[in-house]
Order: structure tokens, then sequence, then C-alpha cells
């Protein structure tokens, strides 16, 4: 589904926020990136919508090469790979109905999105989306009436609506309290699952990630370091995916174990 | 034991020397106010000889003729004043939202577009209210034509400036998940970024209309249309009390319209 072979990202001034990254994700994989700030996890996700360009090497999503793709190409992509994002990005003082259907912004014209006017198909689609995250009672509420949670809900609706093949999480539950992430990972388990929708989440505690990754990829100073299942993440592994011994902040529970 | 007397108070930093920037800075704006005086040769005892001096001006203000107010013709310069104004703010503040969008990096990711929007800008914004009156009374005649383009600019200027100002404080947040979603720049602009402009856009919108409303008074002055002729009129024939009733009337309207959008205004933030 996503094959990066030798990608690499330089950023102005010459910082590095990918190295030689080579890397195939299958469809329908549960994909957990760990590594620290800076380690080039945001980098990775946003090279696969093409929010960030690639320096050399290559992209492909879906059969695709992004890595050549212009401006309206790029639109196409995008419209495949739904994306989900630490500070949730809603609108706040429009409905949380308007933010699901920023989804749909893909699939209909212009005019229908100045107007308002949006097929009774895509309005439906929202709904179901809504209704798959258990918002769709609070869809005529303003953004900012909602819990932490329940923001990032409707993210993720949000990134639902697109009827994407792939979903980027991009630390979703970095803002949220212990039981409120527990509520934000199964959801987005349960799409992967029952939608088999391939899903690639960034994540900094070693818990979740173990908790609910098929796999996990580990990133350090934007190379790549460890790629194997959950199973095989002992503390030791994290410790060299760190470069440092862990403490009880790498994991959402207070004590530094991997339970 | 008071505090102060417990312990030894520790010596307060020396106060930083007053700049010499300042004090030669003011220096300066004296000596230019004095210099300016003298050559534009203002003096206290001529301005008092001057109102001291029979004026007609100054008797027609102690008998304003109110009666202009219900007369037909002004009444009717009147309206046409407030349609200058309505028809000013709405067209140019209508313009001045996609102008002030497409300035900005997000709406506009064409670095040569961008600077040639941003250069209209500040040009629109350089040239005042009357100079746009003159430029247009010139270049279509005298009438309402002009004194609408005008308020259209001057609009435009208004509200654009404070727009761009509003959206450099925005949340980039919703913008880079439309971005992510696929969607069009123009969809991008309508579906996250105007719901966060919105209250002060309007608020902008109706500011500018207390400005239109006291620009198109001195529009008509140059031939704009409006109140303005008709006071230019009056003016012309030395009538001061009738000038004075219509400059009565042009006060207690723009005071209303000032209030009431003011009140509107606060609702909004």
């Amino acid at each position: 589904m996503i094959r990066l072979v030798n990608a690499t990202v330089e950023y102005p001034g010459g910082t590095r926020g990918l190295n030689d990254v080579s890397l195939e994700i299958n469809p329908g994989e549960f994909v957990v990136v760990v590594g620290l700030s800076g380690a080039g996890k945001s980098t990775l996700i946003r090279t696969i919508n093409g929010l960030v360009p690639l320096s050399s090497g290559e992209l492909y999503v879906d059969g695709e090469a992004v890595h050549e793709m212009k401006r309206r190409e790029l639109r196409a992509l995008r419209a495949k790979v739904g994306m989900i994002f630490q500070g949730f990005n809603l609108v706040d003082r429009a409905s949380v109905l308007h933010n699901v259907l920023v989804g749909r912004l893909h699939a209909v014209p212009t005019w229908r999105a100045l107007t308002g006017l949006y097929p009774a198909e895509d309005k439906q689609l929202a709904a179901q989306a809504l209704d798959r995250v258990g918002m769709l009672d609070r869809a005529h509420s303003r953004a900012t009436a909602l819990s932490g949670g329940q923001r990032q809900r409707v993210g993720i609706a949000r990134a639902l609506a697109q009827q994407p093949k792939v979903v980027l999480a991009d630390e979703p539950v970095a803002s949220l309290d212990p039981p409120t992430s527990h509520s934000v990972m199964q959801h987005l388990q349960q799409i992967n699952r029952t939608l088999g929708i391939t899903s690639l989440v960034n994540l900094h505690f070693l818990d979740l990630a173990v908790a609910y990754a098929d796999r996990i990829i580990g990133l350090r100073d934007g190379v790549l370091v460890f790629d194997g299942p959950g199973s095989e993440c002992t503390p030791e592994v994290f410790e060299g995916i760190y470069g440092r011994s862990l403490t009880a902040d790498d994991t959402l529970t207070d004590e530094a174990s991997l339970g | 034991m008071t505090l102060a007397a417990s312990q030894a108070s520790p010596p307060l930093p020396q106060r930083p020397q007053t700049s010499r920037f300042a004090l030669w800075g003011s220096v300066v704006a004296v000596i230019l106010t004095v210099i300016t005086a003298i050559t534009v040769e203002f003096s206290f005892a001529e301005l008092i000889e001057n109102l001291s001096r029979r004026n007609l001006v100054v008797e027609g203000l102690l008998q304003p003729d109110v009666s202009q107010i219900w007369s037909d013709r002004s009444l009717r310069a009147f309206i046409e004043t407030l349609q200058l104004a309505v028809l000013g703010t709405a067209t140019g503040g209508l313009v001045a939202l996609p102008l002030a969008m497409w300035a900005t990096d997000f709406g506009n990711p064409n670095p040569v577009l961008r600077n040639i929007v941003r250069t209209f800008n500040a040009v629109v914004r350089s040239i005042p209210d009357l100079l746009w009156a003159l430029l247009f009374v010139t270049a279509v005649g005298i009438g309402v034509l002009p004194g609408w383009l005008a308020l259209f600019f001057f609009s435009i200027a208004v509200v654009s400036k404070l727009t761009a100002d509003t959206l450099d404080g925005i949340d980039r947040g919703p913008i880079e998940a439309a971005q992510a979603s696929g969607a069009t720049i123009t969809e991008m602009l309508h579906t996250s970024v105007v719901p966060q402009i919105l209250p002060a856009y309007t608020s902008f919108i109706l500011y500018s209309f207390e400005l239109n409303l006291r620009a198109s008074a001195v529009l008509g002055l140059v031939g704009a249309g409006g109140i303005g002729a008709r006071i230019e009129f009056f003016r012309g024939r030395g009538e001061w009390s009738e000038v004075w009733g219509l400059v009565i009337m042009f006060f207690l309207v723009v005071f209303i319209v000032e209030r009431i959008s003011v009140s509107l205004r606060r609702r909004l933030v």
C-alpha cells in the first residue's frame, strides 16, 4: 500500500527529517511509529500525503508515485488518505457537521462547498462517519462545546468521511488524558479492523504502541532503526530506539514498564 | 517588625539614563513646530481679529435653518448619501475579503501572484477617499457614480487592511486539515478560514460603513453626489443658515448610525 525507497527529506538549513528510509507497509496493517520528538515521526507521516515533499528517493502510495506528483495529483492522493492531528485541527466556531464535511470537500464541486449545498449522499457519509465514533447526536453542536476526547473523535470522523484507503494519525492522543487516550486508540483500531483501512500512527507512549500495534517502526534522527511486530518490542529495543534508558514519561501509565 | 526593618534592603539597580535619542527627538519636534508656525504666518492676534469682525459663517451657526431637514431636495440628497454609503461598503467590503485572503501565504501559494495582490492592496490603501472621488469625477463625470466608485475603493482599502491583520493571527490547524483532505484552495479558505474571521470581518464592514457615511458628505464637495453636493450648493450662494441646518441634520444621522453600529459590533466580538 505504501512503499518508501531511500526516502530522504532535508529541511532548509540542512536538518534531515528523514534519512535514507526504505519501508513497505501492506494493505490493512496497523503500524505505530515511535521515536523521540524530532526523530522524524511527523515528517514520515507528512511525506505520505505529500504535505512534506521528498528531497530524494521514491514514495509510492496505492501504486502511484507521490514524489512525481503535481498539485492536482496531490489533491487526488490526499482524498484517499485521511489525516488525524495532535491538536485536532477543528474549526472551533463551526458545527461538528461542518468540520466533518471538510472530509467530503475533495468529492464535491467548489460551488457546492461555497453555498453549503452539499449533496445528500455526502451528508449521509458524514453522518455515518460521526455515527461510527459515537458522535452523531452532537452533529449540530459547536466544536468548542466538546471535550478533548470528543473533539478527537470528530477529527477521526472527518478523516473517515473521506472514505480513505489510508489513515495517518500524528500523535492523536498526546493532548488527552489516559482513559480518553485508550478510547481514541480503540476507535482507530476498530476502524482498521472493520474497514480494513491501512493505518499509520505516531505515538510517544510506548505502552500504547505495544498494546495496539500490529507492527512497530522505530525512528532515530531520521533513520529507520527498528521494524518488527509489537511482541518483539522489549524495553531494550525501545532503549535502542531512544538512545537512552526509559523513564516514567515514556509510558501512559505511571510506571516505566510495558506491562 | 516590618519587612523593611527586618532585612537590609537590596540596592535598587540604577535607573537607565534617558536615551539621547528621545531627548534630541523632542528638541527637533519642538523646533520643527515653531518653524512651521512661523512659515505659515500663524498669529493669535490675527485669529482674534478675524473672529471679532462681523462673520457671516458664525452668524449662520447661530440661526441654523433646520427646516432644511424636511425640504424635499435635501431629504433626497440625504437618502442618496445613505445609498452611496451602503452600496460602496457592500461592494467594496465584499471584494476586500478575497483580496485580503489572496495576499496570505496559505491563500495564495504562488509568490508572484501573491506579490501582485499585495502591491495592489498597498496602492489602494495609500490613496485617500477624497482623491478617489476627484479621480472618478474627472473620469466619469459629476454624479452618484463617481461617489460610489470612490467609496468602493475606500472600503476595499479599510476592510482588506483590517482583515489582513486578523488573518495573521488565525489558527493554522484547520487549514492543514483541509489541505490534507484534498480540498482546493478556495474550498479550504471557505471552510477553514472564513468561519474563523467572520465576526471580525462583519465588524470591519460596519466600521467601514461609518467611515463611508462621513466620507460621503465630503465627496459631494468635489461633485460626487449626495448631501455634500447640497451643502456645496448653499455654501456657494453664501446661505450659511441653510448650510448649518444641513450640518446639524448630518450630525444627527451620523451620530445615530454610529451608536447602532458600535453596539452591533460589540455584540459580534
